[in-house]
């Protein structure tokens, strides 16, 4: 996975939305299913009328299916990392159906083109689906509703539902779905047109503070990951690499590695010398058992210092007297998601069975199946550690192939493991670049903005992707531009955004008190963006510098609109967690590249914000009933202009690279 | 190898292996507790922290032999149902975003809770700081803390 340049981004926005739309057809294919799929008798009580004959559960689309024990299976054709799709796709798809919540169960698609996109990236998981998922509820509550009228020999304008049954509007009868469900299968399917669809003051799901669908799961240890995937006469392993991405290993010797207890043997791949062993730590130990003798290759001598220079003085231009010119920063970033890369393999003679914890499964699965050498390939999606973009793509070493390969040569499944070291050193970055901003201060109009990112090692989708330099660049400019003027800053968003915009901008610059002079040694600092163009954010931040020169933020204050809310819980929690992830890039982890080689390699020397040193947040979300546009990168982006700018309120220093540490603010 | 007879979540486990091992591998990969993740593998960000004895520890730096008799307990056996108050309050306060870490958030709330079941804001601050989270789901494991220890600990 190489970056998501603007255009590319366009594209992938162009396809999701087509792939949105291929939904929609896909859902008014009948697909009703004669399975079994709960073996439970029917739901039987007093005052029904005898069972019905037909299917025991039916399948009105590719998202539901409804058991005749009143059991509603969900399907997620999106991977769960934390942003709440797997508990947010099935409200939408509920809140149509008229479900009862407590019915609803979830399963996870595997990878399956007839899903259209099941690409989890761009925040769109929810927007892409929304009119979907509503109508494929509507039309399974359609037929539940057409199959009530018939027992009950009335006109189904005579019927409606109600949380989990059908009802009689004249209140002589009602009757649960479960019941319904063998003669709702086997009832032609609506017309798209003949359904409708809730009108927003009718909801009583979406909207709704619902809690996690995986919360159960998670807070027992019950919640699979990709890395707790554990098969039958399962092996472990783990692959020495070279330190330098693009690099190899020219020789090995492994007369110690192969005599390590739990070893199994010692594969070497094209991509490096694997260990396969009995378990995780006797991999570990067998690789640390290598002796190794590498060829740094192309990548020997590069340094992402010597790039930035490079980029600042290739965009260094001589201002004009009357002209603003300033230059910004984005390094180097790790994705660093809690839970590193692994991938559990199982290759049998004609087929291949692959969980990997991916944002892109049906891309996987396309990469795998070229390596397994069969086109039988089933890939299964277990929960994300974590994604924020790096499990949008393999990266510049195939752990997913390697599994593949290693199963295939020793005849078992392998899980193939990636300690904290291999995942902050092999992967793809958020890109290194430099931003040029200018524009002549009589005139914000003539403001141009120029990007360049340098080349080198890997770089690809991180958490908002190019909104992330382009907020920076653009927020703290306009700060600048302000003081300048002597303007205002929100003032100054005032003047040049409207409508929702204008809306978050006054939303949070009330509610954080803007105006009014900080208690002292502190500084207020404001930045809005749309990431994506789509949802809104404005954030306000309070800071404070100590005698040493270190950040403290005291609070942050969080306006957004991002259309319908489906759960708010997940809003504000995306909105804290969004502040925090971009805290840590604004005041403590890059990655520097030395001699080709990533010198971070844990979480002492790429540090992430702790616990003791979150602001209080405050979120307030602006309700709107425009489509949802996403919350999973729109935080981001905003808190690290906001704190730059509130750092030069609090101290008159204007730091433009982040993360901006004590050493930064000194020499500014 | 040798022999090492372990106690996890009340249960008895003779073991044959490198007594090396940290205690996070045999869990995972011997006794199938995969409720305890692998995060550092060097003890600096909590997320495979398990209660020792009474006391939290970074099941990836702790030598399976450092734990011989000891009663250890996981995330697994903090409740036979979910009913723990920091599970409860995990819930109620809607902590978890991936959820990877919350294991090791919550074995280390458990902790604190276990020894000092009224724990003040800071005391609680001091005890989760070192415990990250990449989703930064701070501010709710500080409400979810605040909140089991009102409704009595552990």
């Amino acid at each position: 996975m190489t970056g998501l340049n603007d255009v590319s981004r366009r594209d992938f926005l162009r396809i999701s939305y087509t792939a949105g739309l291929g939904l929609l057809i896909s859902l008014y294919l009948p697909r009703c299913s004669r399975e079994n799929l709960f073996s439970s008798s029917p739901t039987t009580t007093p005052t029904l009328p005898p069972p019905l004959d037909g299917p025991d559960a039916f399948t009105p689309g590719l998202f539901v299916t409804i058991g005749h024990d009143g059991k509603i299976t969900i399907t997620v054709h999106r991977s769960e990392m934390g942003q709440g799709v797997r508990t947010a796709l099935p409200m939408i798809l509920a809140e149509e159906l008229d479900a009862d919540w407590t019915s609803i169960h979830v399963a996870q698609a595997d990878a399956d083109s007839a899903y259209g996109d099941q690409v989890t990236g761009g925040s769109v998981s929810i927007s892409t689906s929304y009119l979907a998922l509503r109508l494929a509820g509507a039309v399974a509550r359609d037929l539940l509703i057409s199959a009530a009228a018939q027992v009950w020999g009335i006109g189904k304008e005579k019927c409606s539902s109600q949380n989990g049954k059908v009802i009689r509007l004249d209140k002589k009868g009602e009757l649960p779905y479960g019941y319904l469900v063998p003669l709702a299968a086997t009832l032609p399917v609506p017309e798209p047109g003949s359904v409708s669809l809730k009108p927003p003051e009718k909801f009583r799901i979406i909207g709704t503070a619902v809690h996690g669908m995986d919360d159960p799961d998670i807070i027992t240890g019950k919640a699979i990951y990709g890395s707790d995937v554990t098969l039958p006469g399962m092996l472990y392993a783990v692959v020495a690499h070279s330190p330098v991405i693009g690099g190899s290993i020219t020789a090995y010797d492994d007369s110690k590695a192969k005599q390590m207890p739990g070893v199994r043997g010692i594969h070497p791949l094209d991509s490096g010398i694997a260990v396969v062993a009995e378990n995780t730590w006797s991999a570990i130990k067998g690789r640390q058992a290598l002796i190794l003798t590498y060829d740094d290759g192309p990548n020997a001598s590069f340094d992402s210092e010597a790039e930035e220079q490079k980029l600042i003085q290739r965009l260094t231009i001589q201002p004009d007297p009357d002209e603003l010119v300033a230059y910004y920063v984005m390094p180097y970033f790790s994705h660093a998601p809690m839970e590193p890369m692994n991938c559990v393999a199982d290759v049998k003679n004609d087929s291949c069975d692959i969980w990997v914890s991916t944002q892109d499964p049906v891309g996987f699965k396309y990469q795998a199946a070229a390596i397994a050498g069969t086109r039988d390939v089933r890939l299964h999606v277990p929960l994300l550690g974590g994604g924020f973009g790096r499990r949008l793509g393999i990266g510049p070493i195939n752990y997913v192939g390697e599994a593949i390969q290693l199963s295939k040569l020793v005849g078992a499944p392998i899980k193939l493991f990636w300690t904290r070291e291999e995942d902050i050193q092999h992967e793809y970055y958020h890109p290194l670049s430099v931003t040029r901003v200018r524009a002549k201060l009589n005139d914000l109009n003539s403001l141009v903005a120029t990007r360049n990112e340098a080349g080198g090692i890997p770089t690809g989708a991180w958490r908002s992707v190019t909104n992330v330099p382009e907020a920076f660049a653009h927020e703290c400019f306009l700060d600048e531009f302000a003081h300048a003027t002597g303007q205002d800053v929100v003032e100054l968003h005032r003047q040049i955004l409207y409508g929702r915009a204008l809306d978050v901008v006054n939303m949070a610059a009330e509610k954080a008190g803007w105006g009014k002079p900080p208690a002292v040694g502190r500084g207020f600092g404001f930045a809005y963006h749309a990431t994506w163009g789509v949802t809104h954010v404005a954030q306000v931040a309070e800071v404070s510098i100590d005698e040493k020169d270190d950040v403290h933020v005291h609070r942050v204050v969080c306006a957004v609109d991002c259309g319908v809310v489906i759960n708010p819980n997940t809003v504000k929690a995306q909105m804290e967690g969004g502040i925090i992830f971009g805290l840590t890039a604004a005041l403590k982890a890059s990655v520097r590249v030395e001699h080709g080689r990533v010198k971070q390699s844990n979480f002492h020397d790429y540090p992430l914000f702790r616990l003791d040193e979150i602001p209080e947040i405050e979120v307030h979300i602006l309700p709107n009933d425009a489509l949802p546009s996403g919350i999973g990168e729109m935080a981001n982006p905003v808190i690290m202009p906001a704190v730059a700018n509130a750092i030069f309120a609090a101290s008159g220093k204007r730091v433009r690279r982040v993360p901006i540490r004590a050493a930064d603010i000194q020499m500014a | 190898m040798s022999a090492i007879t372990l106690h996890v979540n009340r249960k008895v486990y003779p073991l044959d292996v490198d007594p090396e091992t940290p205690l996070l591998w045999i869990l995972r990969d011997l006794l199938s507790l995969t409720g305890t993740k692998y995060s550092c593998g060097m003890g600096i960000c909590g997320t495979c922290t398990v209660i020792v004895n009474g006391e939290p520890v970074h099941s990836c730096i702790t030598p399976v032999s450092a734990v011989e008799g000891k009663e250890v307990t996981t995330i697994e056996g903090l409740s036979i149902d979910g009913s723990h108050p920091l599970q409860k309050a995990w819930i109620e306060e809607d902590v978890s975003q991936c959820g990877y870490c919350q294991p090791g958030q919550i074995m280390t709330a458990a902790a604190l809770l276990e020894r000092n079941p009224h724990p003040s804001r800071d005391e609680i601050v001091n005890a989760m700081a070192p415990v990250l989270c990449r989703c930064g789901t701070y501010p709710r494991v500080l409400k979810a803390v605040l909140r089991a220890a009102e409704e009595g600990g552990a």
